[in-house]
């Protein structure tokens, strides 16, 4: 190791040790009656995305490169990339959970239409990328 | 065949690799770097340390750092999808046995990416569920969010640091080599399986599959369209195109409003045609009614609302600047005002205007919006509105302002 990536990583240790330890002191400054819905939800987290999300992601990999035709796979994952990672942050707007019969400028657009309309154009262009690339290949 | 856990070496995508985890890496820290930083700022607005003196100008710097902060989360969410995936395999990796010094520095890391991730996740679905006005969990938002902010941005710069080499080696490679042998990117235990190991690092050419480039290009794609969906809130001309933003923009004397009168359990009291503000220094008291207010020296100013929600409106506003009451109640100019609404309780029932904003010529208590009273939905017979301040503190339906000593 050089000397500037000694330097580099004594920089951000200290740094990141320190913001660490300070966020510590915060959340224990938050008290015993928050800890646990906190903890539930920091925990909830990892296990949503390590033992749920990630291998549902990791199945559906392994099903389309076996299933898929060569030439769809690229613009397939593309799409999952893109509408996949958009879907998941349009959960709260899908759902309206947050809606409010008193407020109505919150939570006012069509989210499921839009939602429908983005994923045909997905699938269009998926449908359009894979025949343009089924014919470069042959 | 006998279903077992799954290894690393199970996992053979060339997608998965150094090169694709540095970069969008590097982008999901300066994410959270930007998020962190304008994060901490809105919080010492709202709860101002002694050392720290509140802006009172330019009159957007909130709408500014606030709508970059939930824009930079919401940019972060594809980013560290993609990232997560792209480490995956390692959530498989076993720790050396028997006990040595080079097991116990792996679990340690193994902990601190614990944490990470946790705390990552936590500030990214938490963020966004507060600017849908969605609290299914029993703590409180603000002061969590900020300590696991905390959390979040130590362990990534702890992260940056140990994993300093192999970012060094990976960011400046080019994407179009084929990948490393796996063999030189982990400490290897023994010297057998090189050859599985080359062929578990297949070239991307084939044809079919996605590059890494490719993968790369998606998860900005992926980044860039949802900072778009989200933007409208913050940027008035995207709102068409923001399929997936909070507010419209539209609502009452064309301003959203955060919360409602029905909400806040105002809407007889702020109908009261008996409505009276008390203004309160030491022992004197003075009440004004509307028509007093009225009657005194208007100043009109156009200033945004802006909210910590990321969402923020330009509006007109017209009434009676505080530095007037205050001076009308003999008390000294440079002040703490605490201001009272008559929302009894919660966050927003109350607020205290620092000296720098109650001597401020444009920090108005506000009686018309537009040139019309104010709607109750924005704060009827009287609201505060300061310069740049956050949103939750520019107390609507206020029946009450007392000078601090």
């Amino acid at each position: 190791m050089t000397r500037g990536v000694l330097l580099g990583r004594a920089g951000f240790g200290a740094l990141g040790v320190g913001a660490l330890s300070y966020g510590a002191w915060l959340v224990w400054g938050l008290g015993s009656t928050q800890w646990l819905a906190v903890g539930k939800w920091l925990a909830g987290g990892v296990i949503a995305h390590d033992l749920l999300f990630a291998p549902v992601v990791v199945l559906v990999g392994v099903i389309a490169a076996r299933r898929l035709p060569s030439y769809a796979r690229a613009p397939v994952a593309i799409a999952v990339v893109v509408w996949g990672s958009i879907t998941l942050f349009a959960i709260p707007f899908l759902g309206r959970f947050g809606a409010n019969a008193t407020n109505p400028t919150l939570l006012d657009r069509p989210y499921r239409l839009s939602w429908l309309i983005g994923l045909v154009v997905v699938a269009a262009a998926v449908v359009v990328a894979s025949l343009l690339r089924r014919r470069r290949e042959r | 065949m006998t279903p077992r856990r799954p290894r690393e070496e199970d996992f053979t995508s060339p997608l998965r690799d150094n090169r694709v985890t540095s970069r969008v890496g590097l982008w999901l820290g300066i994410a959270f770097l930007v998020a962190f930083l304008t994060g901490v700022f809105s919080h010492y607005g709202q709860d101002t340390p002694g050392w720290f003196t509140y802006p009172t100008g330019p009159v957007s710097i909130y709408r500014v750092t606030q709508g970059l902060h939930v824009l930079a989360g919401t940019a972060a969410i594809p980013l560290l999808l993609v990232k997560l995936w792209s480490v995956y395999p390692k959530l498989f990796s076993r720790l050396p046995w028997p006990p040595s010094r080079e097991a116990a520095i792996q679990a340690v890391e193994r902990l601190s990416i614990g944490v990470l991730v946790a705390s990552a996740v936590f500030q990214l679905v938490t963020g966004l569920q507060n600017t849908t006005h969605w609290y299914p969990w029993g703590f409180s938002f603000r002061s969590t969010h900020y300590a696991v902010a905390w959390v979040a941005i130590g362990s990534i710069l702890v992260h940056v640091a140990v994993k300093l080499p192999i970012i060094r080696q990976a960011l400046p490679q080019p994407l179009d080599e084929p990948a490393e042998p796996v063999a030189t990117r982990e400490p290897s235990m023994s010297g057998s399986g090189s050859g599985a190991h080359s062929m578990a690092a297949p070239s991307t050419s084939a044809p079919g599959v996605l590059s890494r480039r490719g993968l790369l290009r998606a998860t900005y794609a992926a980044a860039g369209l949802a900072v778009l969906a989200a933007a409208g809130q913050s940027v008035s001309w995207l709102r068409e195109v923001s399929i997936f933003g909070v507010r419209s923009g539209e609502g009452p004397q064309g301003v959203p409003v955060n919360r409602s009168a029905e909400e806040a359990g105002v809407v007889d009291s702020a109908m009261d045609p008996a409505w009276q503000l008390t203004l309160a220094y030491g022992s004197t008291t003075m009440k004004l009614s509307l028509a007093d207010l009225e009657a005194m020296p208007q100043r009109t100013r156009s200033l945004p609302i802006s909210c910590v929600e990321g969402w923020s409106a330009g509006a007109t506003w017209t009434g009676v600047p505080v530095a007037d009451l205050v001076a009308r109640l003999g008390a000294p100019a440079e002040s703490d005002v605490f201001v009272t609404s008559l929302e009894s309780s919660g966050a927003f029932s109350t607020s205290t205007l620092p000296p720098q904003f109650s001597s401020h010529p444009d920090t108005l208590l506000a009686l018309q919006l537009h040139g019309e009273a104010l709607d109750i939905q924005h704060g009827y017979p009287a609201r505060i509105i300061a310069p740049a301040r956050p949103g939750v503190l520019q107390t609507k339906w206020v029946t009450g302002l007392e000078v601090l000593s």
